[in-house]
């Protein structure tokens, strides 16, 4: 037998293969998103993120000088410069000056054009365009090559979601105020739950069983039946929209699933400790706060993850209940949902908001990790 | 002492407001007198005294549409003392309702479609905006009347009412092309739908591919296909049968909506007239598929849109040089006339005050079209703005498309009961895209219109 304590599985390997297998596909969207991040929306239109990492041959469409920048040489009209502004790291290896054929020439060849015009591109973008006679038109003549270029990122994305000046003060105030719904999202739920989870746990009262049947069963209602109604009461006992509104939502949205988790946790404790305690003549409130407060804190620390993160990450309950018309008291999601524009169509902006209020959360999660998996197993492995 | 206290509260208070109202007068896109916008209709503004009244305005423009509403937005707030709050939503259908319903509605909504608009009204969250406006339409308005009569709209009472402004237009009749491309092959802009045809066939026979259509837009997948097809109406069959149509008097599947249908497939159905195949047209988005006009080689020389699509296109396109537009034609033999399809946004009052009704005569005067006409992205009706304002010639000659329409008419879908303009008309033109039969696919849409009455 292999698996008896003590030995080590010969399918070891086969496991941890498994397992950096699941976490690599775990990762690969956030992966491809943090690529995108930082790709301009032509490239993320063009090819995919997975491409962007090793040189790529690109159609590219660029452009001459126009007539302005002509200049008298030898009793012809010349235009030199470069096709990428400046010689960069891209080779061009063909090229052409028409849609249709746009692969006619090599790199060092000369196209002849209309009037005697005549067109000389290098490899490195570097142009020469000749003509006898003066060169009209305001915009150059259209160059399409075919060139090699090397990745490129850009740090535009965060950029404008971060320093934009139409965007600083949002972003920022959004911040702030998505801190605001959030610490006491956590906190009040994770208080108030504490407390009935005790009681669920170790006092006996009458119908203690369908009391926590009830809870068990308000987890499978999803809040969204709960959304006009709570406003419409809000509106009536004159909270309207606000913090305070949101934070209520918040708490009893969050609150059956912080009492089912907290009751199962306690009712884990051993017994013997607290029917001394109670021996000794402490009283119940004593009891809760000396013993079991300390004992339960990592189920407090793995809810209080999860009721931030999702306070964090939420856009409906904040939509309905917080932000009103004066849109002073946007959160950061909503923010970020707006940064799409009208139409949504700037990816490069949603990859990187991703990325930017991801930030957060990931330090909360980081900090407190280690309770989050005692907190869940504490619960259900007894 | 205690006096002085105060007094120098207030003076600082004072200069704290004159600091602001500096700071606000500054964020005005162009300086009142200057140009040649209509400043006297600015001037007449601040007879309205709204000194401090709050006034929420809430729409779906977002990020630079929102600055640009702002910007329209702050010459009221200058002029009238208001303190006008904009904000939009990218799911303004679902939020206006959710705050409608539970009270705590905005002052002004943009609706983006009236179908929402005439829902809201029946249940009475709407305020009726009076005879005189419905007047100054008809007046002001080119095609006034059947503005009007597009924004009127029964109340929960069951009274007729004009319940909103139309304010920014749309026009959808628009082919976008690459007139550089159109150069180097050498093709001319048609000018009716038979040399349309013969265009796109000549594209084929040179070994290129004509058009790009793409109709996926997230949960709104279909739509760019109700817009063909709702073009292929008006060029097929007189203006009347289009309103039966819409109105549903004609069933969806009557011989000529299914012939409009076909005309549509006629394009977008044939793998040789669409880049990427037939098979391409309704996965791809609709907000990439203009960006294969400008690729190289580029892989289509055509691409149907509206006249917001430019926002789409790769960067540092410039509209006028890079890319260009034509009137989606006619077709010659058919005499109807030029018949164009158009949207617009429309402003109702969703919580009565002073303030917004304020914000609707507001939108009464040339200057509030102006200042947005000379940024960018805004046609309207209006007749009493200087047409010079334009930021673009581009804009200028979609101004003149809706100006020379012998016919125009609203986006069918958009006026439709929402089950079908934003549900089954959208489903089924992915579904025919995709090679359903056309009999078929109307009949689907007509029996789910029928299940809606």
């Amino acid at each position: 037998m292999s698996n008896i304590a003590g030995t080590k599985s010969s399918l070891t390997w086969a496991v941890h293969l498994s397992l950096a297998a699941l976490v690599l596909l775990w990762l690969f969207p956030t992966v491809g998103l943090l690529v995108s991040s930082f790709r301009t929306s032509d490239q993320i239109a063009s090819t995919g993120w997975w491409k962007a990492m090793v040189p790529s041959e690109q159609n590219l469409t660029l452009r001459t000088g126009g007539a302005d920048d002509q200049i008298q040489k030898d009793g012809n009209f010349v235009i030199e410069g470069n096709l990428f502004g400046e010689p960069g790291d891209a080779v061009i290896s063909v090229w052409g000056t028409s849609s249709r054929a746009i692969s006619d020439y090599k790199a060092g060849e000369t196209a002849e054009l209309k009037k005697g015009t005549s067109v000389t591109v290098q490899g490195n973008g570097d142009y020469v365009m000749q003509s006898p006679e003066e060169i009209s038109g305001k915009r150059g003549q259209r160059i399409f090559a075919t060139a090699k270029t090397p990745p490129e990122f850009t740090l535009k994305n965060y950029k404008y979601v971060l320093f934009d000046p139409s965007n600083r003060e949002g972003m920022a105030k959004a911040f702030f105020n998505t801190l605001t719904v959030t610490i006491p999202a956590t906190i009040i739920p994770i208080l108030v739950a504490a407390f009935a989870a005790y009681a669920l746990a170790w006092m006996d009262f009458p119908g203690r069983a369908l009391l926590i049947a009830a809870v068990v069963g308000l987890l499978v209602v999803p809040l969204q039946l709960a959304l006009i109604p709570l406003l419409k009461l809000h509106n009536e006992i004159g909270i309207g929209k606000g913090y305070l509104g949101a934070w209520l939502a918040h708490t009893g949205f969050g609150l059956p699933l912080a009492i089912y988790l907290l009751r199962n946790y306690m009712v884990g404790l051993p017994r013997d400790i607290i029917e001394n305690a109670k021996v000794d003549g402490a009283t119940d409130f004593q009891i809760f706060t000396k013993i079991i407060l300390p004992l339960s804190f990592p189920a407090l620390a793995s809810f209080a993850i999860f009721q931030f993160l999702w306070t964090w990450n939420d856009l409906l309950v904040a939509l309905v209940f917080l932000i009103d018309s004066t849109g002073d008291t946007t959160v950061m999601t909503k923010q970020i949902v707006e940064l799409l524009g009208t139409r949504g169509g700037n990816w490069e902006i949603l990859a990187t908001s991703a990325f930017v209020s991801i930030a957060v959360p990931l330090g909360v999660f980081f900090a407190m990790q280690k309770y989050l998996v005692r907190g869940l197993l504490a619960g259900s492995v007894k | 002492m205690k006096p002085t206290i105060k007094s120098a509260v207030a003076t600082g208070l004072a200069l704290a407001m004159l600091a602001a109202g500096s700071a606000s007068a500054a964020d005005l896109k162009f300086a009142p007198g200057e140009g040649d916008f209509n400043w006297d209709s600015y001037e007449a503004l601040k007879e309205m005294k709204l000194d401090g009244e709050q006034i929420t305005v809430f729409g779906p423009w977002l990020g630079p549409d929102q600055v640009l509403v702002e910007s329209v937005l702050a010459y009221f707030a200058e002029a009238t003392g208001a303190d006008v709050k904009y904000t939009g939503s990218d799911s303004f259908e679902q939020q206006i309702m959710i705050d409608a319903e539970a009270g705590s509605a905005p002052n002004v909504a943009v609706f983006p479609q009236p179908g929402l608009a005439s829902d809201m009204a029946k249940r009475g969250f709407l305020t009726a905006l009076g005879d005189d406006t419905a007047a100054w339409l008809t007046d002001n308005y080119a095609a006034g009347q059947s503005w009007v009569d597009l924004a009127t709209f029964q109340d929960d009472k069951g009274e007729e009412g004009l319940f909103g402004f139309f304010f920014k237009v749309d026009v959808k009749s628009l082919v976008w092309y690459s007139p550089e491309n159109f150069e180097d092959a050498g093709y001319e802009v048609p000018e009716s739908m038979e040399e349309l045809k013969a265009l796109t066939d000549q594209i084929v026979a040179d070994g290129e591919t004509p058009w790009c259509i793409g109709l996926g837009s997230g949960g709104a997948t279909g739509w760019p296909a109700t817009d063909w097809v709702e073009d292929m109406m008006l060029r097929t069959q007189p203006a009347d049968v289009y309103d039966q149509w819409v109105s549903n008097e004609i069933p969806f599947n009557d011989e000529r909506v299914i012939g409009a249908v076909e005309e549509f497939g006629y394009f977008a159905r044939n793998d040789d007239y669409v880049a990427g195949g037939a098979g391409a047209v309704s996965s791809t988005d609709f907000r990439d598929s203009p960006k294969g006009l400008f690729s190289s080689p580029p892989q289509c020389y055509l691409h149907r849109q509206a006249s917001f699509i430019p926002a789409f296109f790769p960067e540092d396109t410039v509209v006028g040089e890079d890319a260009d537009f034509f009137y989606f034609p006619a077709y010659a033999e058919k005499d109807l006339g030029k018949p164009v399809l158009g949207a617009g946004t429309m402003f109702g009052v969703t919580k009565e005050s002073k303030g917004a009704m304020a914000l609707i005569e507001f939108l009464k005067s040339p200057i509030a079209h102006e200042v947005w006409m000379a940024q960018e992205g805004f046609l309207t009706p209006f007749n009493g703005v200087n047409t010079e304002l334009y930021a673009s010639d581009a804009l200028r000659g979609m101004g003149d498309i809706l100006l020379n329409a012998t016919t125009f008419r609203f986006d069918g879908s958009d006026l439709m009961p929402g089950g079908v303009g934003a549900g089954s008309f959208w489903t089924g033109m992915v579904d025919y895209a995709g090679g359903k039969d056309a009999t078929e696919v109307t009949t689907d849409i007509q029996n789910s219109w029928d299940a809606l009455k």
